[in-house]
């Protein structure tokens, strides 16, 4: 089957576009079976490019070996940041990426510590697509974590909230379903879980545990945190929570409630099965009915012109300047409550970027746009985003050969169909048309049309 | 692609003709109802990184500073003295100039509880004015303009001299326009695509993020029309530093000189994150920010209009007390904070200084919760609800 049919196929589009980053250029095989499509993209790729893991000093460092560590530091955050970017749209694990950058966004956190976002990052790979609960345990036993919600502080003496109020909150249960005590008792619960900076390792440290009795959700007894955690589990509302989320990242903003409070309730029978939800929510008729109503973030926009064009970035930084100008870093959520969703990306500055985008990237063209400077010396991000050259190939040839030649009319339709979730309107393609036909050749033809459609509104949506 | 040429022309042909213009685009035909308006104009400054207030303002009289700060305080006798016990940083000689003048109030120690020390999660704060404790998706001025202006449907109300817009500036439903330079920013969306696109509205409204997207083009097109218009009326005749910032205000100057509604500017200035080897990067950047306000000041005195102008200076936080073995400052709480204006109710030091001896593990203790700041701005200067906007009631100063 070529690309050109499975573009007909709305159905494949559509999960393309929402369980990946898009449909790829490579010409799928077989007629659309999504779960066929999904086992081919799901292997654990984990993500090394920072091998040590905290510190080269010995003892207390002096102010020189401080320079030397923050300078290697940003530089693996830089490292980190692009490794992941190209390989989140690597055909091989596209599903679980897409999967992972949920979770990235869901378990939202922050760490200067490149090696410990790195090994975060691995953890929420590794259990993307497994169970719940194990992710969920994972998570809370993570170093970066542990350092961002301030349980490193969270002693028997002195306990510190932070963690536990936003797991229930944030990561399971969400607000208004616990007490202001049940937090109290549950960060009890977690005191002593805490990581040795050396090593980068999770740790207990039971000295500082608090093993008295709590009482936690009307029950009282001597808990544990994993104890607290299998208590969370336990709640279906947990299931709800976490069904609404991930429906309303993959389906959009106008789900239907009855049809996800089921997959919830198959969601918590089934122990958590994250795969399994997915399957269930890809094989229903209603994902399909709600294409072109999901607003892309940067970094989704982003990766979907590569996977789209199959181009490739030669300059890292460049990356980095478009993550940046458009909102979204990779491992900088703006808070722990995650990356804003939808129209919120959108304002007249990120629109005009966003539309001006194709352009800089299928003409190499310079940027005069500017990333904000966060004023942080320690934040990588900020040295690197500078404008310039943009440096982005694209094999036009291999793309080119992608679509059928029999007229320039059909070749501009394919185009579209390809491109745009929905096609756009009459005046918008007329206008496109006459814009490519300036050109003189095949290759630039398609180049312009290629712009053309990607730098319309409808392209900011999937 | 073989027929291409014949497809050319025939597409050509098709081109022209006349669009249906829906309503929410007809507004641009009309001016749109503004903010009810009282001419005021409020600026803010930024200052990214956390500015160093202890080596801003400095308590000269106070062993203290000295003693926590063996290398980097500034010695009494280079302190620009302003009061009994405060004095400005020896690179603030324009900021001196207009303390003299009664155009500044400086109020100490203004934070919020629970103070977060990471730039992003403390400028989060500032930016959506929410509690340590909860996290906002819309900005203090972006709710301002929600509040004010329901049904106007123009994105320069509030206007950010840059490429990116700030979280403050992000409402509900309305949002202000990042314009670095007015020029630059009419050239990118008078190119032939962006023209036609804006104005080729697709007929089913059925897709509200479609219309959305729609609705921001053609306000962002006809917004950088009007203000690229404005903007050409007023040539600033005053003389600024040559920087970025500076060059910053000088539009902000320009755009208010030269009659436009906008209610808000914001303006930035970074690299305030001194760690290591503070002095030097200090004494430059306040330079440059002293400098830099004062140049804008006199532009808008000279156009009468620096008694509709109030300019907020802010940071996300202030530093330690006690400078750290690089001879720079780590990440601390409570700070100073800058009300210019021509007509202030309060001049110079409105508040206590900094308590040196009663720290929290190193750092000020907050005695102003900068909300206070934000609702009197919003009350007493822009009249507007500030219980709405802020979702809750803080005192009120008295500076405006």
């Amino acid at each position: 089957m070529s690309l050109t049919v499975m573009v007909e196929s709305l159905q494949y589009k559509h999960f393309c576009n929402r369980a990946a980053f898009g449909i790829p250029l490579s010409a799928v095989k077989n007629s659309f079976q999504p779960l066929a499509i999904m086992k081919e993209g799901v292997a654990d790729k984990p993500i090394q490019v920072i091998e040590k893991p905290v510190r080269d000093y010995e003892g207390k460092p002096n102010e020189a070996e401080i320079k030397v560590a923050l300078k290697k530091n940003k530089e693996a955050q830089i490292r980190l940041n692009t490794a992941w970017f190209n390989q989140l749209t690597d055909p091989q694990v596209v599903f679980r990426e897409k999967m992972t950058f949920f979770w990235h966004d869901h378990f939202a956190c922050r760490t200067r510590n490149a090696f410990l976002a790195q090994q975060q990052n691995n953890t929420l790979r590794k259990y993307a697509l497994g169970k719940f609960g194990d992710l969920l345990m994972a998570v809370s036993k993570d170093p970066a974590m542990l350092q961002f919600l301030n349980n490193q502080q969270n002693r028997k003496d002195k306990p510190n909230e932070n963690f536990a109020r936003e797991v229930m909150e944030l990561f399971t249960l969400g607000r208004g379903n616990y007490t202001e005590s049940d937090i109290k008792n549950a960060a009890r619960a977690f005191t002593g879980w805490a990581f040795n900076p050396l090593t980068g390792e999770y740790l207990f440290r039971s000295r500082q545990h608090d093993f008295d009795s709590k009482t936690f959700r009307g029950k009282t007894g001597n808990f544990s945190g994993e104890d607290i955690i299998q208590m969370i589990l336990g709640d279906k509302q947990t299931a709800f929570f976490i069904t609404h989320k991930i429906c309303k990242f993959f389906a959009g903003e106008a789900i239907e409630k009855s049809e996800v409070d089921a997959l919830a309730e198959k969601f918590f029978k089934s122990d958590y099965d994250i795969n399994q939800l997915l399957i269930n929510l890809y094989s229903s008729d209603w994902f399909y009915k709600n294409s072109g109503n999901r607003i892309k973030s940067p970094v989704e926009l982003i990766a979907g012109v590569q996977v789209q064009t199959g181009g490739n970035f030669n300059n890292p930084f460049n990356i980095i300047f478009l993550q940046k100008t458009l909102g979204q870093v990779l491992f900088q959520p703006p808070n722990v409550g995650g990356w804003p969703a939808g129209k919120e990306w959108i304002d007249s500055s990120s629109l005009t970027f966003r539309m001006s985008l194709p352009t800089l990237l299928l003409r190499n063209a310079e940027s005069s746009f500017q990333a904000k400077d966060d004023g942080d010396v320690n934040d990588a991000t900020n040295t690197v985003a500078k404008p310039g050259q943009i440096s982005y190939t694209v094999n036009w040839e291999k793309l080119a050969g992608s679509f059928r030649k029999n007229s320039a009319d059909k070749t501009l339709e394919e185009v579209e169909g390809f491109l745009l979730v929905k096609p756009t309107t009459e005046e918008n393609r007329k206008m496109i048309a006459a814009f490519a036909g300036e050109a003189k050749e095949d290759l630039e033809f398609l180049k312009k049309a290629c712009i053309g459609f990607m730098s319309l509104p409808e392209y900011q949506l999937s | 692609m073989a027929s291409r040429r014949s497809f050319i022309k025939q597409s050509a042909l098709a081109t022209a003709g006349t669009m249906l213009l829906p309503n929410f685009l007809k507004a641009f035909e009309i001016r749109p109802d503004f903010i009810q308006d009282s001419g005021k104009v409020l600026v803010v400054i930024q200052l990214s990184g956390g500015n160093d207030g202890l080596n801003t303002i400095i308590p000269y009289q106070n062993d203290l500073y000295y003693q926590h700060r063996p290398t980097l305080a500034i010695s009494k006798s280079n302190v620009l003295k302003a009061s009994d016990s405060l004095g400005f940083h020896p690179s603030l000689t324009k900021l001196n100039e207009l303390y003299d003048q009664g155009y500044l109030s400086v109020i100490n120690n203004v934070g919020y509880p629970n103070p977060d020390r990471s730039h992003f999660r403390s400028m989060d704060i500032w930016h959506t004015a929410s509690d340590a404790t909860e996290y906002l998706t819309t900005g203090w001025v972006g709710r301002y303009l929600d509040a004010s202006c329901k049904d106007c449907h123009v994105a320069h109300q509030a206007i950010e001299i840059d490429d990116t817009l700030s979280l403050a500036l992000k409402g509900e439903t309305i949002k202000g326009l990042g314009v670095k330079n007015p020029k630059k920013l009419y050239q990118i969306l008078h190119n032939e695509f962006f023209q036609r696109v804006s104005k080729n509205i697709p007929t089913d409204s059925s897709n509200s993020e479609l219309h959305y997207l729609y609705k921001t083009l053609a306000e962002t097109t006809s917004s950088a029309d009007y203000i690229y218009d404005k903007s050409k009326v007023y040539q600033s005749a005053v003389s600024y530093p040559n920087n970025e910032f500076a060059g910053q205000l000088k539009t902000v100057a320009e755009l208010i000189n030269s009659g436009i509604e906008t209610k808000v500017y914001y303006v930035s200035l970074s690299g305030f994150d001194t760690h290591v080897r503070q002095q030097a990067v200090h004494e430059r950047l306040l330079g440059i920010y002293a400098e830099s306000v004062h140049a804008f000041i006199s532009d808008l005195e000279k156009n009468n209009r620096f008694k509709d102008v109030m300019v907020m200076t802010f940071s996300e936080f202030g530093r330690r007390v006690a400078q750290n073995a690089s001879n720079g400052t780590d990440h601390g709480t409570a700070n100073n904070l800058f009300i210019m204006g021509k007509n202030l109710k309060q001049k110079g030091f409105i508040n206590e200084t900094p308590d040196l001896s009663k720290l929290d593990e190193g750092d000020l203790i907050h005695q102003i919760d900068f909300r206070s700041v934000y609702a009197t701005v919003l009350n007493k200067w822009l009249g507007s609800n500030d219980e709405q906007i802020l979702k809750k009631k803080f005192e009120l100063l008295n500076f405006a």
